[in-house]
């Protein structure tokens, strides 16, 4: 059995719970024990850092701290938390800001020794569990479904942090995944750039014009639906599609489905316990579609 | 000698027509994707068209799109552009208007240099030195990343805001703002400061999506020059703008509940100020946030309030003397730039 420190992040813990239900539904058919971060704390998202770059550090050694204490691989199930967490780890490395950073976890009577190497779900599946595997544990294959590929920003830039070089894997993740469930890759130019999302509050006719362009894009490809190892993306995506399609001036109607509600519908899971109930733009006749 | 199969995205002014053709060019170990459009023009097509001049990374002049991603065209071998065999697909930088075939019109890229004011502003008070205006090592150091740009273009071209947004300033002319609010030289640090984080196109417009980093040849690191830009702007006072509250209250959610609080970020980010002293426009942003809302409702996508404030018991206590910890602390050091200096350093050192 594989065992795993989990840090879900906020949005599955908020406003995707889906995704946090979907996760453990697949993991459970997988096998994983996964030792949920209760008392860790937000990775700031970038956002702590805009203000407080040190304090966003120190909130991210303590979680890796407490990955690395249980000996447990860090495992994220959200693009923007990896490559946070991805980003602090870097930073760690040099052992003078270590040794200050640690100043503050001492108190909790932990240490961050530079060792973690957090990882998402996504790559997980192809890095841990392996295309033959997941191939084997396929029971209801996707071979009528379109799907666009939404990597959201931090799973694939920058590169110099995610190890690309080391894990070729992880530039095409998401369409090796679509690919060994059985279906079809739609590829368009937005599918590596941002959803808008980070700048919702602050602009919002630039985030929706964003997010839908990308969704308009991947519709007139002939996506049935996108698949995302983004929560953030897909509150932009999803929750936002209607006003996105309001700024752009189109129709859209595009399921946007996690990571692992995908993984679960092609190993046969109930799309209610992958909360695939629970999403703004309906997932009905792609259910249909797939005989559901 | 391989044969390597080039399409190009052109465009013809003439006719206002866009279209794809192929070419076959034969390949010598190390050849550059330059080298191809070279060949190709004298001894193919001599009307395609493309800038270029120095061929050794310094002019600036080559950036194009190469299989979807700008970069110097003379910086990248045919070996790392395309898998042995496969086809190079080459086009013209994006976010701005083509003139021909690959060659852009730059005015608007090159226009937010001079919004920004990117030249250095000396004290005008002071008696010059008697040999040169001098700049620390150590001061140098922290920001030498962005003073490297070539202006080539290739961050603007690839940038996601700039996709959407004519107004926005853009990496480049953001890197080279922060260059010299960095330079103790320069006498508009505080002016510049407000201009990049008050007006319309400025620092807060950025989504992060570390597209600038990836594209740029010379590690400017546009993006992180743009966060530190944040950080100076709020440490500065800078704070009227949705950005600065935006940071806040999520900064503050944390503080409380060890996790994100979306119910509360929109409400934090109009301004609770706005909002309470009745200003029509705030009130107007937060009604725009209404439909979304009642549809992550309708979903049942919503935590309860009971469920919220149940978020992270265990951590609570630890992550909030972590905060007050760093607060206090950030009176006694210059934390932040301490952090950057770490940051910079692994960034620069890792390529």
């Amino acid at each position: 059995m594989s065992k795993y420190a989990f840090w879900p992040g906020c949005v599955a813990r908020g406003a995707a719970p889906e995704l946090y239900t979907s996760t453990l539904a697949v993991a459970e058919h997988l096998g994983f024990d996964l030792v949920e971060l209760e008392a860790a704390a937000c990775t700031g998202a970038g956002i702590i850092s805009d203000g407080e770059p040190y304090l966003q550090d120190v909130l991210n050694a303590r979680t890796m701290a407490m990955a690395e204490q249980m000996d447990l691989p860090l495992m994220d199930i959200c693009s923007t938390c990896v490559g946070v967490h991805r980003l602090a780890a870097e930073k760690l490395r040099d052992v003078d800001y270590r040794i200050r950073i640690n100043h503050h976890l001492a108190p909790e009577g932990i240490e961050y020794r530079g060792l973690a190497d957090p990882r998402h779900l996504l790559w997980i599946l192809l890095e841990d569990v392996g295309i033959d595997k997941i191939n084997s544990m396929i029971r209801r294959p996707l071979e009528e479904l379109n799907l666009g590929p939404f990597y959201g920003c931090y799973i694939v830039r920058p590169e110099r942090t995610l190890d690309f070089e080391a894990h070729p894997t992880r530039r095409n993740s998401l369409e090796q995944l679509i690919d060994v469930l059985g279906a079809t890759t739609v590829t368009y130019d937005g599918m590596t750039k941002c959803c808008g999302f980070p700048i919702l509050t602050t602009n919002k006719k630039n985030s929706l014009t964003m997010a839908g362009t990308h969704l308009n894009e991947a519709q007139s490809k002939g996506a049935d639906a996108l698949v995302t190892p983004c929560p953030l993306c897909h509150l932009n995506l999803d929750a936002q599609q209607p006003d996105a399609a309001k700024v752009i001036d189109r129709r859209l109607n595009l399921p946007i489905l996690h990571v692992p509600q995908l993984l679960g519908l092609a190993m046969g899971i109930e799309p209610d316990k992958l909360g695939l109930t629970r999403h703004v733009v309906d997932t009905r006749n792609l259910l249909n579609k797939l005989g559901v | 000698m391989t044969d390597q199969q080039i399409t190009i995205q052109r465009y013809n002014p003439d006719t206002d027509s866009s279209y794809e053709e192929s070419f076959t060019v034969d390949v010598q170990p190390g050849q550059t994707v330059l080298d191809c459009l070279n060949a190709i023009k004298w001894e193919q097509d001599g009307t395609l068209s493309f800038r270029m001049s120095c061929r050794h990374a310094i002019c600036g002049s080559c950036a194009m799109k190469v299989n979807g991603q700008s970069m110097l065209t003379c910086q990248t071998q045919v070996d790392a552009a395309a898998e042995r065999g496969d086809p190079i697909e080459i086009g013209p930088m994006g976010n701005q208007k083509v003139v021909k075939d690959l060659v852009v019109d730059v005015t608007k890229f090159l226009h937010q240099f001079e919004r920004a004011e990117t030249w250095l502003e000396p004290y005008e008070d002071q008696e010059p030195p008697e040999k040169e205006y001098r700049q620390k090592v150590e001061e140098f150091d922290h920001w030498s990343h962005a003073s490297t740009c070539i202006h080539c273009g290739a961050c603007y071209s690839d940038c996601t805001v700039a996709g959407v947004d004519e107004n926005f300033l853009g990496p480049a002319a953001l890197a080279k703002a922060y260059r010299f609010v960095m330079d103790s030289r320069d006498s508009k640090r505080e002016e510049r400061l407000e201009f990049l984080s008050e007006s319309q196109g400025g620092i807060w417009d950025c989504t992060r999506c570390y597209m600038c980093v990836q594209a740029c040849p010379k590690d400017v690191l546009p993006m992180d020059a743009i966060m530190e830009l944040r950080t100076l702007a709020i440490e500065a006072g800078h704070t009227n703008n949705h950005g600065s509250r935006h940071h806040k209250g999520f900064t503050s959610g944390v503080r409380k509940r060890g996790r994100l609080d979306e119910m509360m970020l929109p409400i934090q980010s109009v301004g609770v100020g706005r909002l309470l002293t009745g200003n029509l426009g705030a009130h107007k942003e937060m009604m725009d946030y209404t439909p979304g809302a009642i549809r992550l409702l309708k979903s049942r996508k919503l935590l309860t309030i009971a469920q919220r404030h149940g978020a992270n018991q265990a951590g609570r206590e630890q992550i909030q003397r972590i905060f007050d910890e760093v607060e206090s602390e950030k009176h006694h050091h210059d934390v932040d730039n301490d952090a950057f200096g770490a940051e910079f350093e692994t960034a620069i050192g890792g390529h």
